[in-house]
């Protein structure tokens, strides 16, 4: 049915896809697996014609084909359901199905037909719809279906399901895998792009793992298990660093029954306890996107808890500004740098002075003083070894590692009694990674708390004293340094169990 | 050395507009037939040419300046505030109208009567954040649009309840300001008045706000990316409110120095006709909302109409070449925001 060789596409100096080779047959369910920026969607961008591939070939039917708009895409019979629906929600379920390719009673768009043929195609493949309800009216379920049928309407032979299940309830789910097997019944070919292992477990027929932009495996269902292919996802070397026995004092971190609603309403974190004691680095592992941002916002006052409490040190700071909770002593390495951690077109120093500009000997009733700034600033710099031509240069030239430990040097040098260190080491290279490892341990040496939160599993476990797991919104497991292992953390990772 | 070269493209950037500008005009004046050098003399003598010409344009250039300010800091935190000509307005009614009523002359009615005007205007930009926050309503929206509110309103407040009945006809006015109560010209016998000095004083202060004290951090942060602000702890809803407040206050410190000092009365159209506001706003966007660069740029802008005007006087060139240099300084200001607009969007792509 399809085939993809050698495909390459590069942004710049960033490749994010590199060599993919993958194939589809008829009837087939294939499903690609990977972490968030592995680059699975970027090559089903350019399958559905919204990118095109820097090198490398595309074959539809055998035959070689340049796919450079969405509607060449549908012409060829493929058909992609977005993550996040595109569908008009004052419009019927009838209507949004047929868009653009209208059934017309001379030049009046005839809506008893398209109600009739939308009600027979969802019949056929076993959907149970209302042709005439509103969008806005039905569940999200039913939006996906509606989805799926548009782009059966179009006459897709292939359809693309990029992470279909992220919005859904999990009877949804179960749901819409009985779709897909029935629409596999029906003749169609399906491309299913998630990182729920369990789900292609159990309705894939072969499974392409991306890493970084490469197939790091390329395998059917029944010669694997959850625990490869995690291990395909994530898999990187693990050295474990030697951790200094401390004796762990009080609880500083006290998170006691926290829920939290993402913006869409929905359940992002579910009833989470955790504790961290002084002189302890308490890792949260999981796969991106199972409720790590929104603690981390909650705990960091970024955004609000609809239940539980939060304390720092004895102290009730639950949904307290983002300033009080500092100043209770938290500090704050963001998951992502350059949304969270540092203003691009601002300077060195003024992205260094953030945490405490307010305060002397910085500023003097509000007056900033401009020597004590300068040096500070060069302090920094110089301790934390960020690399710049001077202070006064804009974030945006420096290199990502450069900028991480900026803010590594802006976060861990108050000497605060908490350190909250989200993804601390993402994308930066090695040499920056081991010098902010580094300083994480020593603080945690000086007898601070870390909370540390990372899909990164080894920084994980090079780290981390106690490790807690994170899946769907929920804790689902808790380690000791002495008998965690990495087979076990993928597991609950991917939503396994583990007994 | 990044710092020079930062200062150094800050400068090229509206200087290099300012000369396409002049260049165009060229073509124009050329269209119409006069000698090109001779026009630009007469613009220059015009605007600078005798002390008389040089008050005329730093008169013209005093509302220009505390505008242009106004926007400048709204939009150094990241605030787009459209409706300086609104606050400019209602500055300069309220300010009109108090001056009369105070009991008594003098200083402290000028103060006072300044003082009321900046309330108004900064309550009036105040109201559009406020929106904003509670409504989600846009302010680029909501600023534009109270404009036309403001305008007529003040339009409305001086024919019917405050008009001056005691001249007949002609546009509607408020009654004249007493000579004790009024804003001091800086030398007798020319246009410029002590507003100057009060926008020379007001651009430094504000330099000296943006750059040098921790609220001035905290809106340039908030302009520059508001998450890293808020993870910060810097409180938006505050820096909003306090910024739009004061970008509203100076508009109508434009419109109070202009009645108190030039006109001594408000008279309907006076303030809009010469567009004063969107000539800041101009400013401020062509100097980057850097105070002092807004200031300089306001000078030049005002020079470019009183200029126009020599021209006019003395040359068969109509003064619309002063409209042409700004549409060319518009258009460039325009290509500045939608080449940032193309380069942010093809760094979210990329990612």
């Amino acid at each position: 049915m399809l085939e993809l060789r050698g495909i390459t596409k590069k942004y710049g100096e960033f490749t994010a896809n590199d060599q993919i080779d993958f194939s589809l047959v008829k009837q087939e369910i294939h499903a690609i697996v990977g972490e968030n920026g592995a680059g699975k969607t970027t090559l089903m961008r350019m399958l559905y014609g919204m990118e095109e591939p820097t090198s490398g070939d595309i074959f539809v039917h055998d035959k070689k084909r340049k796919i450079q708009s969405p509607n060449d895409a549908i012409g060829l019979g493929i058909g992609m359901v977005h993550q996040h629906f595109m569908l008009f929600p004052s419009f019927t379920i009838a209507e949004n199905v047929v868009f653009h390719h209208e059934p017309r009673k001379k030049w009046r768009y005839d809506r008893k037909k398209a109600n009739q043929e939308v009600e027979q195609l969802a019949k056929k493949f076993g959907m149970e719809i209302n042709p005439n309800q509103k969008i806005s009216d039905a569940p999200v379920g039913v939006q996906q279906r509606v989805e799926i049928l548009k782009v059966l309407y179009q006459g897709a032979e292939i359809i693309i399901l990029d992470e279909p299940t992220a919005v859904l309830t999990p009877l949804e789910v179960k749901d819409l895998l009985n779709s897909l097997r029935e629409l596999v019944k029906m003749g169609k070919s399906i491309i299913l792009i998630t990182h729920k292992l369990n789900e292609v477990m159990e309705v894939a027929d072969r499974i392409t793992v991306l890493r970084d932009g490469k197939v790091s495996g390329s395998l059917k269902k029944e010669a694997t298990d959850t625990e490869e292919l995690s291990r395909l996802m994530v898999g990187r070397e693990l050295q474990k660093k030697q951790l200094p026995k401390v004796t762990s004092g009080k609880a500083v971190l006290d998170v006691n029954q926290v829920y939290v609603n993402d913006s869409k309403n929905k359940a992002a974190v579910e009833n989470i306890s955790v504790q961290v004691h002084q002189g302890e680095i308490v890792g949260v592992a999981g796969v991106s996107g199972n409720g790590q941002s929104e603690l981390i916002q909650a705990i960091t006052g970024l955004v609000k808890t609809s239940a539980g409490k939060i304390r720092i040190n004895d102290h009730d700071v639950t949904n307290h500004s983002v300033r009080q909770i500092r100043d209770r002593g938290l500090s704050h390495i963001p998951e992502d740098r350059y949304l969270w951690g540092a203003a691009k077109s601002a300077s060195i120093l003024d992205n260094l002075i953030m945490t405490d500009y307010r305060k002397s000997p910085l500023a003097q009733r509000g007056i900033l003083n401009k020597g004590k700034i300068h040096s500070y600033v060069n302090n920094s710099i110089k301790r934390f070894d960020v690399k710049a031509s001077s202070i006064n240069t804009s974030a945006q030239y420096l290199s990502g590692g450069n900028l991480q430990k900026l803010i590594a040097a802006r976060e861990i040098q108050k000497d605060t009694p908490l350190l909250l260190a989200a993804e601390p080491t993402r994308g930066v290279d090695i040499g920056a990674m081991e010098f902010i490892h580094e300083q994480i341990i020593e603080k945690r040496n000086n007898g601070d708390a870390v909370l540390l939160i990372s899909s990164e599993l080894s920084e994980i476990l090079a780290l981390s004293d106690r490790v807690l797991v994170m899946f769907e919104g929920k804790i689902v497991g808790e380690f000791d340094r002495e008998n965690v292992s990495e087979e076990k953390l993928s597991l609950l990772m991917a939503g396994g169990t583990y007994e | 050395m990044s710092k020079m070269k930062g200062h150094i493209s800050n400068i090229i950037q509206p200087v290099f507009a300012i000369f396409v500008g002049l260049a165009v005009g060229t073509i124009a004046i050329l269209l119409a037939g006069e000698s090109v050098f001779l026009t630009y003399r007469e613009m220059w003598e015009g605007a600078f040419g005798s002390l008389y010409f040089l008050s005329n344009t730093l008169e013209r250039s005093i509302p220009i300046i505390l505008a242009g300010l106004g926007v400048a800091f709204a939009f150094r935190a990241g605030f787009f505030n459209l409706g300086a000509e609104g606050q400019l307005v209602m500055g300069a009614v309220t300010t009109a109208i108090v001056t009369v009523y105070l009991p008594f002359q003098g200083f402290l009615n000028l103060v006072i009567s300044i003082g009321a005007g900046m309330l108004i205007a900064g309550l009036l930009s105040f109201f559009a954040g406020w929106m904003e926050q509670k409504f989600q309503i846009n302010l680029l929206i909501s600023t534009l649009l109270l404009n036309y509110i403001a305008v007529l309103f003040a339009g409305y407040l001086v024919s019917e309840p405050f008009r001056d009945t005691t001249s007949s006809g002609g546009v509607a006015h408020s009654v004249m300001v007493e000579d004790a109560s009024k804003l001091p010209k800086l030398l007798t016998g020319m246009n410029v008045h002590y507003g100057f000095v009060l926008a020379i004083i007001i651009t430094i202060l504000l330099a000296f706000i943006i750059k040098r004290t921790t609220f001035g951090y905290e809106v340039r942060m908030l302009g520059q990316n508001m998450f890293f602000a808020q993870y910060g702890g810097i409180n938006r809803k505050k820096v909003m409110f306090i910024s739009m407040l004061i970008s509203g206050m100076l508009a109508g410190l434009a419109g109070s120095v202009e009645v108190m000092g030039m006109h001594y009365r408000f008279i309907e159209g006076a303030l809009t006709t010469p567009q004063f506001a969107w000539t800041g706003l101009m400013a401020a966007l062509l100097a980057n909302s850097n105070p002092v660069g807004t200031a300089i740029i306001a000078i030049f802008l005002a020079a470019l109409d009183t200029g126009a005007l020599g021209v006019e006087r003395n040359t068969d060139v109509p003064n619309a070449i002063s409209d042409i240099i700004q549409a060319v300084l518009i258009l460039f200001i325009s290509a500045k925001f939608t080449m940032a607009f193309i380069k942010s969007k093809r760094k979210r792509g990329a990612k």
